[in-house]
């Protein structure tokens, strides 16, 4: 209840200030609601010299009363001018402070006062518009009261200012630090207060008068703008009704000179520029400026030097204060400095601490003569830019004169080049210069360059679709990532140079074979002979005419038969060439002269293919011992190892275009009943009773005693020219019309091992060496090569191929080059043949 | 340093030692960039004003430098043997070997595979399956046919004023023995040897003639007798009518993989053979076994052993000659390999007087002579063969003798061995 009524007095205390300030302010503003009176008032209050009094009302208030808001909201708007200067960070104090005037009036008063000044609007905020609230509720009440008690406000004014001076300068600090620790001890108490305060502050509008102190000046809507603009008008902006202020009638000198004479208060009225009032500065106010001016704290309340209140002991305590006993871990000593002053020791012990003075003389060593980049590199400057591994951007070549703007007539294009140039438009790489020289007269004459933007963008582009990482450039010779194959030098001996040249054909020579001791070979030509030579002196030991181009000759691999198997168009020879041993001779001829009784008949199918017959007198005469006559002409012939077989090829055949001829029985076999393909050629396994049939594009691998087929290796190529068997038998070397040689490990797979590609043309031939881990490949490029191919028993281990030489001696004749290739049986020698109507020697 | 860039001076030694041609041994210094022809006109100047009376003539000296023949400037000789240019150098003189000079050209029906000196008498083989006497003057003297096949080797056995004895070996497996009466002209097959399993490709003569040895194809060495032995001259008087005794060999020695290529009697006892296998052996006839091998990398074409120096040189499936010293425990170390053939060398020899020299005769149609201290240069290249080079035999030094598949024989006289010969001659 008390406080009810004191609010109450407050608000009776409002309304007398309004009625002050209306006395005080120009009549326009009495017709306006008692809200916007008071805003007005309000903000002149700041300059008015008037505050003074209105401060020492409130003391009076607060001594009656121990609500805050009405304090603050007459305080804030003169706080406005003083919290300014006052520090802001004793906000607290004064809460506390505020907080506590409840009990006795006169204390809190005087603390009031000491701490008045340092009150800030922040405070005000809230409870002015509590306050404006309340003033709204007695709005009425207020302006019956106005008249009435308009001329005894002042006097109670004038009488209240005095106390409070009073009070001022008697404050002394030890009654505060008094008050301070009573209003300590009412904490609860003040608790409640501001309780009930909020109750009473719901009451108003907290924003209906707005006037704070940090919004625009509303006694004047213009705003912050320099006034002069008004000085031509008789107004100076607009009021909050949109009302133009009139500024106060000016009077010129004379009158200001009399005013000067007649009113005391003239040096202490100022001109508001806002509003164009003139105001009388009050005492305080005075005393404010000349505090300011001569830089001393403006609130002269305020003691710079009170004493000092120890809130914390600076005593050191002996007892720790938290009764926690201290961790282990403090106890120990650290490891890790443990560690680095073990460092330290051993450092010290092996003398390689240094003093700071050795480490300078030292770097003083160490630097030497200064020397630095005169021409700094791409790099270094990069680095400097911290960007650590750059890439650096490639050297552009200097322009040259093509690309001054006037360059000499001979850079310039001529029709042919200009032309030439035009035609490279779609690929422009291709140009020799990417631009066309131009000639102007003069730098100033270049226009600009067409394509800037363009390329412009393409550069942007390339910068926004580059990688952010730098994307690092595998440094790998190509040369690694070859396989490590060993030097050809290594790998000796291997035919390297040709030796010999054997000269007596006037044919192409199709064929050659050795003889398995290696004395002698036969070669078989287009000029319808066979020939025998001595190889070691390239002699021809005897030739044999046959009456069809030769296509084949086959010296018979077993040593204990002297036999040659020659293919002379569709008569298949066999021959005793009769050199060598005579005893072997001898017997050969004895053994071809007796035919063995034919008991089991043959069937029409054969016999309509193949004749065995003896050779006439002439022929025999000439060596030939028997004739097997086929029907179609034969491409190829080949001996079985044991020398009692022989397979010959006819492409022509159909489905019986490769058959196998017993010699000791004289009998034929036809193998296949149906043809697969065009058969090329067909090969003995050197172990096994397999045959090697190749189509033109498989290989088939048949098995002699079951008669199936066993396995059908994949060419991959469209005309297989020629097959040769590794003696171990576990390895096919296939060459190709198509340049390939295709390398076969029959425990592998049936797709190659190794396609080589080591020929320009058709691969004509291909051969093993018997001995040597050799293999020789003839083509229609003229070339024999010569390469590496070691077959290892550890069946883990791959073949190892490596192309050694490439033997090219042999003339072109109509596209034709070398047509075959065999091996010396046991030196590292290769022999060609080939269309030039040599066989060539390489060793 | 001057010296390095071929512009010192050096100092050598000059030393002979051939007598007659002695000058003083005082160090000289010359300029480092002489060659050959200005150290021949300082030599010579040099025994002309040693010499008393004007006797003296011109005489070409060939220099020999640490053992190898001076070919360029003494300079890039000292370079390339690394010797340092402060030293004194010995250097060598030896009165130069002439020039041999082709002599005569003795042309054959076929390709002659076979030559063999003895005397004046020249024996060739041939590959029309004969066998030929010429005089070294070029006279052709008899044609033996005998024979079924090319002839591969000949070579005397002795030969005298009224007979010679000599051997054939052919591809068709056999050896002739061939007695020829000189005066009569008449020639009769004294035995056939028959034994070989394939063509005889080479044949030696023991230096104490009773025996020969053949080298064939069928990879055997074979040891017959070469002696007309009376008494199974009459045991086989059939087969003499028939054209000669059947001779068996002594001794047959298996140890050769290929073809034997080349024999030679090294002594009384021993034997070397160089086989198409890549290697030599050396057999002794005594305990009928290998003593000594050899292996090379390439199949050895010929060899041939010289009793003065007791080197092999070996013609190989390659143009290089190569230097072998049996002697040795590392044998198959190359002492030292000639370039110069274009070609196989097919065949090659030692001379029989000369320590240091060698022909030899190559599938690039040339002869040349070589100096084994010479290894970068022959001495003289023998032209005149139009093909392959296929025997060449220096046994009468008077005369390097060569066949070939141009059907012809040359014979080159050696100069030098004019006089030497000759004087071989009377010592004996």
């Amino acid at each position: 209840m008390a406080k009810k009524s004191n609010k109450r007095k407050a608000t009776e205390e409002k309304k007398e200030i309004v009625v002050k300030s209306k006395e005080e302010f120009s009549d326009e503003a009495e017709d306006s609601s008692a809200n916007e009176e008071e805003d007005l008032l309000q903000k002149v209050n700041e300059v008015d010299g008037d505050s003074t009094d209105d401060e020492g009302i409130e003391q009076n208030y607060h001594s009656d009363d121990s609500v805050l808001e009405f304090e603050s909201d007459d305080e804030g708007n003169f706080t406005g001018i003083k919290g300014k200067e006052a520090g802001e960070g004793e906000e607290d104090d004064e809460d506390v402070e505020g907080d506590s005037d409840e009990e006795d009036s006169i204390d809190e008063a005087d603390i009031e006062d000491i701490s008045g000044e340092e009150e800030e609007e922040e405070d005000a905020d809230d409870e002015e518009n509590e306050a404006e609230q309340e003033d709204s509720e007695d709005e009425v009440e207020n302006l019956k009261e106005k008249a009435k008690d308009n001329g005894d406000e002042q006097v109670v004014k004038k009488k209240e200012k005095k106390p409070k001076t009073l009070n001022s300068n008697q404050a002394n600090p030890a009654k505060a630090l008094e008050d301070f620790n009573n209003e300590l001890n009412k904490g609860d108490k003040n608790k409640k207060g501001i309780k009930t305060q909020n109750n009473s502050t719901k009451q108003y509008n907290e924003y209906e008068n707005s006037d704070t102190s940090d919004e625009e000046d509303i006694r004047n809507t213009v705003g912050n703008i320099p006034m002069h603009w008004y000085d031509e008008y008789k107004h100076i902006g607009y009021d909050w009704d949109a009302k133009k202020i009139i500024k106060p009638p000016k009077g010129d000198q004379i009158d200001d000179f009399l005013r000067k004479i007649e009113d005391p208060n003239f040096w202490r009225t100022v001109k508001d520029p806002q509003t164009g009032q003139e105001v009388v500065l009050t005492d305080a106010d005075i005393e404010l400026i000349k505090r300011i001016n001569s830089a001393r704290i403006p609130n002269p309340e305020h003691n710079e030097y009170e004493p000092w209140i120890e809130w914390f002991t600076s005593e050191v305590e002996k007892m720790p204060i938290k009764n926690v006993p201290d961790h282990k871990r403090s106890f120990l000593p650290s490891v890790s400095e443990k560690k680095k002053i073990g460092r330290m020791v051993h450092a010290l012990k092996m003398g390689w601490m240094k003093t700071m003075e050795e480490v300078e003389k030292e770097k003083q060593a160490k630097r030497g003569p200064k020397f630095y980049m005169l021409w700094e590199t791409d790099t270094s400057r990069e680095q400097m830019r911290r960007i650590h591994d750059p890439v650096s951007a490639p050297k552009r070549d200097l322009p040259g004169h093509a690309e001054s703007y006037n360059p000499p007539p001979e850079y310039l294009f001529d029709e042919k080049e200009q032309k030439e140039w035009l035609k490279l438009k779609d690929e422009p790489h291709k140009r020799k210069l990417h631009f066309m020289p131009q000639k102007y007269r003069s730098l100033r004459e270049v226009p600009a360059y067409p394509r800037y933007l363009r390329e412009r963008f393409l550069r942007c582009l390339d910068l926004y679709l580059c990688p952010r990482t730098r994307r690092v450039k595998l440094n790998i010779d190509a040369e690694y990532l070859i396989p490590k194959l060993p030097s050809p030098k290594d790998l000796q001996p291997f035919p390297t140079v040709e030796s010999l040249i054997y000269k007596g054909h006037t044919d192409l020579v199709r064929s050659v074979s050795v003889e398995p001791k290696g004395e002698y070979m036969v070669s078989g030509s287009d000029d319808k002979t066979v020939k025998i030579w001595e190889i070691a002196t390239g002699r021809c030991i005897r030739t044999i005419e046959t009456d069809d181009v030769v296509r084949c000759v086959a010296w018979c691999p077993n040593a204990k038969l002297s036999i040659i198997a020659v293919a002379s168009g569709n008569r298949l020879l066999l021959i005793n060439p009769k050199v060598g041993d005579k005893m072997l001779v001898k017997k050969t001829d004895d053994l071809l002269a007796e035919a063995p009784q034919i008991d089991s008949l043959e069937s029409e199918r054969i016999k309509t293919a193949v004749q065995w017959a003896t050779a006439d007198a002439a022929e025999q005469e000439k060596g030939v011992r028997l004739v097997i006559t086929h029907f179609k002409p034969i491409r190829q012939v080949t001996w079985h190892g044991r020398g009692d077989y022989i397979a010959s090829v006819m492409p022509e055949g159909a489905n019986r275009s490769a058959i196998i001829h017993q010699l000791s029985k004289r009998r034929s076999q036809i193998p296949f009943a149906k043809s697969k393909g065009l058969i090329q050629c067909v090969l003995f396994h050197p172990i096994k009773p397999c045959l090697f049939v190749a189509t033109q594009h498989n290989v088939r691998i048949y098995d002699l005693v079951k008669q199936e087929l066993i396995k059908k290796l994949l060419t991959n190529s469209k005309w297989i020219s020629g097959m040769s068997i590794h003696p171990k038998g576990d390895n096919l070397l296939v060459s190709t019309y198509d340049k390939k040689i295709l390398w076969f490990d029959l425990d592998l797979s049936t797709k190659p091992y190794q396609t080589m590609r080591l020929h320009k043309n058709a691969v004509r031939s291909v051969a093993f060496h018997l001995r040597y881990p050799l293999f020789a490949s003839a083509s229609d490029d003229q070339s024999v090569i010569v390469s590496h191919g070691m077959v290892y028993n550890d069946l883990l281990q791959n073949p190892l191929i490596v192309p050694l030489k490439k033997l090219q001696t042999h003339d072109k004749v109509e596209e034709f080059g070398v047509l075959d290739v065999c091996w010396h049986p046991v030196q590292p020698w290769v022999f060609s043949t080939g269309a030039d109507q040599t066989i060539r020697l390489y060793t | 340093m001057e010296a390095e860039n071929g512009e010192g001076q050096v100092q050598v030694h000059l030393k002979t030692k051939q007598e007659q041609y002695g000058v003083p041994d005082v160090p000289y210094s010359i300029d480092a960039t002489v060659a050959t022809t200005e150290l021949n006109t300082f030599v010579n100047t040099l025994l002309e004003q040693t010499s008393t009376d004007d006797s003296h003539r011109t005489v070409e000296f060939d220099f020999l430098v640490f053992d190898e023949y001076l070919r360029g400037r003494l300079c890039d000789h000292l370079r390339e043997k690394a010797i340092s240019f402060e030293d004194a150098i010995e250097i060598e003189y030896v009165e130069r070997f002439p020039a041999p000079e082709p002599q005569d050209c003795l042309l054959h029906d076929d390709w002659v595979s076979a030559v063999k000196t003895c005397g004046k008498w020249v024996l060739t083989g041939c590959y029309d399956n004969t066998i030929n006497i010429w005089t070294i003057k070029g006279k052709h003297v008899l044609t033996i046919p005998g024979h079924s096949m090319p002839i591969k080797a000949v070579s005397w056995v002795s030969l005298d004023e009224e007979r010679g004895k000599f051997i054939s070996c052919s591809q068709d497996q056999t050896a002739m023995l061939w007695e020829w009466m000189v005066e009569t002209n008449s020639v009769e097959c004294v035995s056939v040897c028959k034994g070989h399993e394939r063509g005889i490709d080479c044949v030696d003569v023991s230096p104490t003639k009773d025996r020969f040895a053949t080298g064939s194809w069928d990879t055997m060495l074979k040891i017959w007798s070469a002696e007309i032995n009376e008494s199974a001259e009459g045991s086989t008087k059939k087969a003499k009518l028939e054209g000669g005794s059947t001779r068996t060999p002594i001794m047959t020695l298996q140890g050769h993989r290929e073809c034997i290529s080349a024999v030679q009697w090294m002594d009384k006892d021993t034997l070397l053979t160089s086989s198409w296998d890549h290697t030599m052996k050396v057999w002794d006839l005594n305990m009928e076994g290998i003593k000594t091998e050899i292996s090379t990398n390439k199949s050895i074409f010929d060899a041939s052993y010289s009793n003065l120096n007791h080197l092999i040189v070996t013609a190989s499936a390659d143009k290089n000659i190569r230097l072998y010293d049996p002697r040795t425990n590392h044998g198959s170390v190359v002492r030292n390999t000639y370039l110069g053939h274009q070609q196989w060398v097919e065949t090659i020899m030692w001379s029989t007087t000369e320590e240091y020299l060698f022909v030899s005769g190559s599938y690039d149609n040339q002869n040349k002579l070589w100096d084994c201290r010479s290894p970068k240069a022959p001495l003289y290249d023998l032209i005149g063969h139009g093909d392959k080079v296929l025997d060449i035999d220096w046994s009468n030094p008077k005369y390097i003798v060569s066949g070939g598949s141009d059907n012809t024989v040359r014979v080159y006289k050696s100069r030098k061995a004019v006089n030497g010969g000759s004087k071989m001659e009377t010592g004996k």
